[in-house]
């Protein structure tokens, strides 16, 4: 017996602890899924035996992944938080891996030498960088590594029959099981089938004495001769999986996962969407993908041949949308719940002993012979040169992904977040983060307040969520329709979910959040903003929860960590020989059956060569495509293309480059005139769709009309742009469209204006605000309301007056009843009114009932983004009585009220018109707010319509509003008896604070239009201020 | 046989004595029955006095007393074994109310009664003050209501009819009255004045002031109120702005609106159609403004605090710039400058005049193109390649002038 250690593992465990273990403190917070571990570690530190948490999602439990990791790191975190938790958790992870993944090259190649090699190319596996560095997948590593671990024994209890390997391989298999579900029940599949295939096709090699010479029949004997083992191991393993995580189960069948699938990048066609392809299959499989038949013929030879299917299966799988076969096989559930890199993961891992073996035979085997022979020392030097060339670089280019193209926003500091949530019991609302990434885990495991958005999407509850593919509402902007619908809703309903405080990171859901009434309260002094909405109660104090089984309670807290110690204690004394080798014992069994690398295969030697040039070739080819993609000026469609690619991801000097060389418009004054346009357009749309057609073209001119889709966070935009082209030699370039001329009359203005302040709280106390510095709410009028039905949609409109002193914040809440008084839906106004009102301004409003989108099966999902797209709720009954509760409260922002309408004219069914800023702010977002009246001067429809461009001071907007066509509308109950403000009701209101109301007043603003349904209209306007003076 | 006889009496009366003995000891012993009354003689005790409840026995037993107030229930024991001497606990005894006892000995209830504590009128006398809602509207309809709690220092509402005095200043007015408790609480609604501003309240019970409260008046509806307009010139060049100023805006009670109360200008134009604008009131003046439109038009504003108040109106005419413009043609006519712009004084129009232009062909409106003026110039061009060679019906718009070029031959 070989008493020494195996230098190869020790190097491959020393580089692999320092390459790793220092590259995590850089990558591994920013990684996808760590920060989710450290929540649910800070989870389990906090509460262990409690598997509800209030954080996230009103609230879910934990019991939906796991917990061994998990708790792993919140163990750690008693002794030096919970970060050291996290980073103690992913070097343990990392020893496992490798010491697991030379287990396995053990019992697969027999060969220590091999094993070692593998070790040592494990440490530099993409597969594997790209799991613990770019994903931050821990327990998935942690349960391969164990499973990985597990084999060998598996390997020896079927062969030798021993107890002892069937304890020792159950208790590993019982840490994997506790520390991921998925990992064992495919692992299963794709890796103990194939170990059993191996020890069966072993077992008929000692009958037959070598394995040509196995036959079918002597194949099946064997197999019954190995069946009792196998069957034990296979229930011993069954009754593991079921035990061990049985809370888990329990919990799987009581709550099942009705989430929506949620988009993944594996699932895509890889030829299709690029970046999928080169995340999800090119670099995992790195540069394994030029040892493709070596590794395929050594796994299709007779002893392997169980691992050739499982790894052709692997691999199938693991290309997610671009073939069929994943769908057909999966079936359509499966593969739209399960991420499909986990099993090219698999694959790559799987393949590692072969690559192992590979660059063995490579250095300093047969292969190293024959090269030599043929073509000398030299040649096998630059090849071998070659191979860790690619090695490097592909390790490179894994670990720099996260660096150059960073998966998640800038690091926050969580500090004033945190001091912010902490004060002046701002933790008694639920927040909502907004932009932060994963990140928001982070914030989440620090603070006490809880949030209605989460980042484990499974154990979601609510069917605003569910119903709908986002994965968090703080990303919802990547997610379209879906994601940015899901947040409206939250944004539009807050008092349902105690919803007070937002952070945004990202200034394009600003727009968004002041149109559905939410109020800026101050910048952080890490940059976050911090938006506020009034009128929300706090959150009761006793809070619903699911509770569970004390059972179940125990299990889950006690089981995971006794399956650790006892895998610890049985195993030890292997580790103890292993590493240490202190006693003598012969080899494993395994050893025997292992293959003198001899002869390298003639064919595979020549189709290696012939695999080797094909990929070169690919990968030349793919370096010609992204060059020709650069290739911009070469056509008129060409160049308008990239002139709005240039202008949308703000790349000006690109786009200046496309300009006219000769048009007179110097940079500056590019940079000058983009730097001054603002607006709905230029500061918060993303381009979604462009469509350029030629109209008209000679041989150095032409014309282009331009459609373009722009999604932004309030509306899809369609907005045409008609350019000229000119050509210079080759290149076409854009002619610059003209800029508006207009000079303001003064250059220096003064105005008076009124200006409010609230101290809030005038007392710095921790106690309840004191009496005395409670200010009354703002007194408000509604002077019309009414249900409207219009195609089978209700809605309920009217208008509201501020009648106090003081400017209000004002929040309308409808309800709908059928005529037996029972409730059929409640909603928010959203953005059809003004929030804010000045004193004595009026405000008509709309309130649309969103029902939650897609909550029928059937019902089809659009496939493009819409983010104005919007689901009416299904009335079973017609409503007939309606309540509406307005509140007041007392603000003081967003009351900028400086834009004229300054000229109109009626063209048919259009109405245009100018808008003139006469004030000091500059108008980012107008809003105009077009209510309809009939021949009696009675509301009958209020609409809305977004400029797209925004408003200098002193300047002039134009816009072009449709009218409607409201002969479908119909006036179902107009009864103001249910009508409520601050509580009272409101016709006591009119009687006692405007009891002679002149409402004559109302029409004097109306513009006559005789129109289908509606002989007025009149038009109000909301200004949102990106950037506040 | 004669002995057993004997021995049997014998046996027997001897039982007889025991049995009789033995009964009447039982008898004897029940007859001793304990009983207890109190000593103590006051039945009402003020807050924060010490109450001992003092029982007489007749056997001294182990006794508790049971007490009972609007604070709980409690079981306290003897001071010392087997007397009835009870001190009722501070906490209990600083609490205004009934309190109910009973006395417990071994075998149940030996004595019950009632104490009442009434508040302590020589402890300093706190206050306890509310004032809402804190602002009102001015007019004297509206008001505003003050409570007092007057109590003892333990937190006692003092007896009803205890005098509470309440003073309250606004302007140079300031009023003070005597309120009598009642039902615990003293209260006054304080009515507005005609005039806003802010009303101070103080009240005062004993010895005891109160802080300073203060209620905000403000200003009631506002009525009708004038309009008049301020421009640097009368000529519809498009770009200076004229201002809507109003007069200072009332209320019946000729107090000043209160600020930021927004106002809306509508203007009427000569064609019908409405424009506005809107402001809000700095001391009870708005001012909204609007740019001077860029054609001869003639405007009647009137201003609204919607459903209150109204102005005037007020009628201004704009007259036009100029008369006539240049037109050239240049390049087969295929390039057109309008202009120079000329303004009222022969000054070039400001940067940013809008001229626009309608490219008809055959009758039919083939484009429109709208540009804005630099230097009083404006050059439109018609390509070749977009404008196939022809003739052309042109009409140009600028500052409400409108000229008409028909075929134009474009080569």
């Amino acid at each position: 017996m070989d008493k020494t250690t195996n230098k190869y593992l020790i190097s491959a465990l020393l580089i692999g602890v320092v390459f790793h273990g220092a590259t995590i403190f850089f990558t591994l917070e920013s990684t996808y899924d760590a920060l989710i571990h450290l929540f649910f570690g800070n989870h389990y530190a906090n509460n262990w035996f409690e598997p509800w948490n209030y954080s996230w999602y009103t609230g879910f439990t934990v019991m939906g992944y796991p917990p061994l990791v998990h708790q792993s790191i919140g163990l750690f975190s008693y002794i030096g938080g919970l970060k050291f938790g996290l980073f103690t958790v992913a070097i343990i992870a990392i020893i496992l891996f490798i010491t697991g993944i030379y287990r396995f090259a053990l019992v697969l190649t027999s060969n220590r030498k091999v094993a070692g090699y593998t070790a040592i190319l494990a440490v530099f596996s993409s597969a594997f960088i790209e799991t613990l560095h770019i994903f931050g997948q821990l327990p998935s590593i942690i349960g391969l590594s164990i499973l990985l671990h597990a084999l060998p024994e598996i390997y020896l209890w079927l062969k030798i029959g021993k107890y002892k390997y069937l304890l020792n391989a159950l208790s590993l298999l019982a840490v994997t099981v506790t520390s991921h579900h998925v990992t064992p029940i495919f692992g299963m599949v794709f890796f103990i089938f194939p170990l059993i295939g191996m020890v069966i096709m072993d077992v008929s090699r000692e009958k037959a004495g070598s394995y040509k010479e196995i036959r079918f029949l002597m194949f099946l004997q064997s197999f019954l001769s190995l069946f009792k083992r196998i069957v034990g191991f296979g229930f011993g393993s069954l009754l593991l999986i079921i035990v061990c995580i049985l809370p888990y189960w329990i919990n799987t069948k009581n709550n099942p996962i009705t989430q929506v699938p949620i988009p993944h990048g594996s699932r895509d066609n890889f030829f299709e969407v690029t970046s999928s392809g080169l995340v999800f299959f090119l670099i995992p499989w790195g540069i394994l993908l030029f040892l493709l038949p070596y590794i395929w013929y050594r796994f299709y030879s007779k002893r392997y041949l169980f691992f050739g299917l499982s790894i052709t299966l692997l691999t199938i799988l693991g290309t997610g949308g671009t073939t069929p076969i994943p769908r057909i096989m999966l079936g359509e559930n499966a593969f739209n719940i399960l991420t499909l890199d986990r099993f090219t993961l698999w694959a790559s891992i799987m393949a590692l002993p072969m690559f192992g073996e590979f660059s063995y035979r490579f250095i300093e085997g047969d292969l190293k012979q024959k090269i030599q022979e043929k073509y000398g020392g030299v040649y096998h030097r630059i090849l071998g040169g070659l191979f860790t060339g690619v090695l490097v670089f592909t390790t490179f280019f894994t670990m720099s992904l996260g660096y150059f193209r960073p998966s998640q926003p800038q690091k926050i500091k969580m500090l004033p977040i945190l001091n912010f949530l902490s004060q002046d019991q701002h933790d008694q609302w639920r927040y909502l983060p907004l932009g932060f990434g994963d990140q928001m885990a982070w914030l989440s495991a620090q603070t006490k307040a809880m949030t209605v958005d989460g980042n484990y999407h499974s154990a979601r509850r609510l069917p605003e969520l569910t119903t709908r593919a986002v994965e968090r509402l703080e990303n919802s902007k990547f997610r379209g329709v879906e994601g940015i619908g899901s947040l409206q809703q939250f944004l539009t309903v807050p008092e349902k979910y105690n919803l007070k405080y937002v952070f945004s990171n990202d200034k394009f859901y600003d727009p968004i959040l002041y149109f559905c009434g939410w109020q800026r309260l101050r910048q952080l002094e890490n940059g976050i903003m911090v938006w506020e909405k009034l009128n929300v109660p706090p959150l009761s104090s006793i809070l619903p929860k699911e509770d569970v089984p004390t059972f179940q309670k125990l299990m889950w807290g006690l089981i995971p960590l006794c399956t650790v110690l006892l895998a610890f204690i049985i195993n030890i004394q292997l580790i103890w020989v292993h590493a240490l080798k202190s006693r003598y014992k012969s080899f494993p069994v395994y050893f025997k059956f292992g293959i003198h690398y001899k002869e390298f295969q003639k064919s595979i030697f020549k189709a290696s060569y012939l695999w080797g040039f094909l990929m070169l070739i690919f990968t030349g080819y793919g370096f010609y495509l992204i060059y020709i993609k650069n290739v911009k000026q070469i056509h008129p469609v060409n160049v308008t293309e990239s002139y709005y690619d240039a202008l949308d991801f703000k790349e000006f000097e690109r786009a200046y480059s496309y300009l006219d060389p000769k048009s007179n418009k110097t940079m500056d004054q590019y940079m000058l005139e983009v730097a001054v346009t603002d607006g709905l357009l230029s500061s918060y749309a993303k381009l979604n769709e462009i469509n350029v057609d030629i109209i008209a073209q000679t041989d150095s001119t032409a014309k282009a009309k331009v459609i373009t889709y722009w999604i932004t966070p309030l509306e899809k935009i369609e907005k045409i742009f008609y350019h000229k082209l000119v050509k210079y030699g080759k290149k076409w370039f854009v002619k610059p469209l003209p800029y508006d001329l207009d000079i303001p009359p003064d250059q220096l203005f003064a105005e008076n204006i009124t200006a409010f302040y609230n101290h809030g709280r005038r007392r710095v106390s921790s106690e309840q605000t004191y009496h005395e510095d409670v200010l009354k709410q703002p007194v408000l009028e509604v002077l019309s309301a009414k249900i409207i039905e219009c195609s089978d949609q209700y809605s309920l409109i009217g208008e509201i007056q501020n009648i106090d002193n003081i400017p209000a914040d004002v929040v309308i809440t409808g309800t709908l009843y059928n005529s037996n008084d029972e409730k059929l839906a409640r909603y928010n106004a959203k953005h059809q009114m003004k929030h804010k009102l000045m004193p004595k301004e009026i405000t008509s409003f709309r309130i649309n009932f969103e029902g939650i989108a897609w909550i029928d099966k059937e019902d089809h999902k659009p496939k493009t983004f819409d983010p104005d797209q919007f689901t009416a709720m299904k009335f079973d009954e017609k409503p007939a009585k309606f309540n509406l509760q307005c509140a007041g409260n007392v603000t003081t922002v967003d009351l900028y009220k400086g834009v004229a309408i300054n000229e109109l004219s009626i063209n048919n069914d259009h109405v245009e018109g100018v808008l003139f800023n006469s004030g000091l702010e500059e108008v980012t977002i107008p809003l105009l707010l077009v209510s309809y009246y009939n021949k009696d001067h009675e509301l009958v429809w209020v609409d809305h319509q977004y400029l797209p461009e925004g408003i200098r001071p002193q300047r002039k907007q134009y816009f072009d509003y449709q009218l409607l066509d409201l002969s479908g509308v119909n006036t179902i109950n107009k009864d103001l008896k249910n009508v409520f403000v601050n509580g009272l009701l409101n016709t006591l209101i009119s009687d006692k604070v405007v009891p002679s109301r002149k409402v004559e007043h109302q029409s004097a603003q109306f513009l006559p239009i005789e129109g289908k349904g509606f002989s007025y209209i009149k038009f109000e306007i909301n200004t949102y201020i990106g950037a506040p003076n | 046989m004669k002995l057993r006889k004997k021995y049997i009496i014998l046996l027997l009366l001897g039982s007889l004595i025991c049995t009789i003995s033995i009964a009447f000891t039982t008898v004897l012993e029940k007859t001793d029955e304990v009983s207890a009354v109190l000593l103590t003689k006051e039945r009402v005790f003020e807050a924060g006095n010490t109450i001992v409840l003092d029982f007489k026995l007749s056997i001294p037993v182990r006794t508790q007393l049971f007490i009972h107030s609007s604070f709980g229930s409690n079981v306290i024991d003897s001071d010392k074994q087997n007397t009835a001497h009870f001190v009722v606990p501070e906490f209990m005894a600083k609490k205004k109310g009934l309190v109910s006892y009973t006395l417990l000995g071994e075998s149940g209830s030996l004595y019950e009664g009632e104490i009442r504590i009434i508040s302590n009128t020589k402890t300093k006398v706190h206050l306890e003050s509310y004032i809402g809602p804190p602002s009102i509207i001015a007019g004297g309809e509206d008001y505003t209501m003050q409570i007092i709690v007057p109590t003892d220092s333990y937190d006692n509402p003092l007896p009803d009819s205890t005098a509470v005095l309440i003073r309250h200043q606004f302007l140079d007015i300031e009023k003070e009255s005597i309120l009598q408790s009642k039902d615990m609480i003293g209260w006054v609604n304080i009515f507005s004045y005609d005039q806003s501003g802010r009303i101070l309240l103080f009240s005062k019970v004993g010895g005891t002031v109160s802080k300073e409260f203060s209620v905000e008046v403000y200003p009631s509806l506002p009525e009708n109120f004038e309009i008049r307009s301020n421009r640097k010139h009368a000529y519809a060049d498009g770009n200076q702005i004229t201002e809507f100023i109003t007069s200072i805006i009332k209320d019946e009670y000729g107090n000043i609106v209160s600020d930021g109360s927004l106002v809306k200008f509508i203007i009427k134009d000569a064609k019908g159609l409405l424009l506005h604008t809107q402001g809000s009131t700095v001391n009870g003046q708005a001012v909204g403004k609007i740019l001077h439109p860029d054609h001869k038009d003639t405007w009647q504003i009137k201003a609204y605090v919607p459903g209150m108040a109204e102005s005037n109106t007020l009628t201004i005419a704009y007259t036009q710039v100029l008369d006539d413009f240049e037109v050239k043609f240049d390049n087969d006519n295929r390039e057109i400058t309008i202009g120079p712009l000329v303004s009222f004084m022969e000054q070039l129009t400001s940067d940013g005049t809008i001229v626009k232009i309608d490219v008809f062909k055959d009758n039919q409106k083939i484009e429109t193109k709208i540009k804005t003026s630099s230097q009083g110039l404006v050059r439109f061009l018609l390509q070749d390649g977009f404008y196939a060679s022809g003739n052309y019906d042109i009409q140009i718009k600028a500052l409400g002038v409108q000229k008409e070029f028909k075929n134009i031959k474009l080569r």
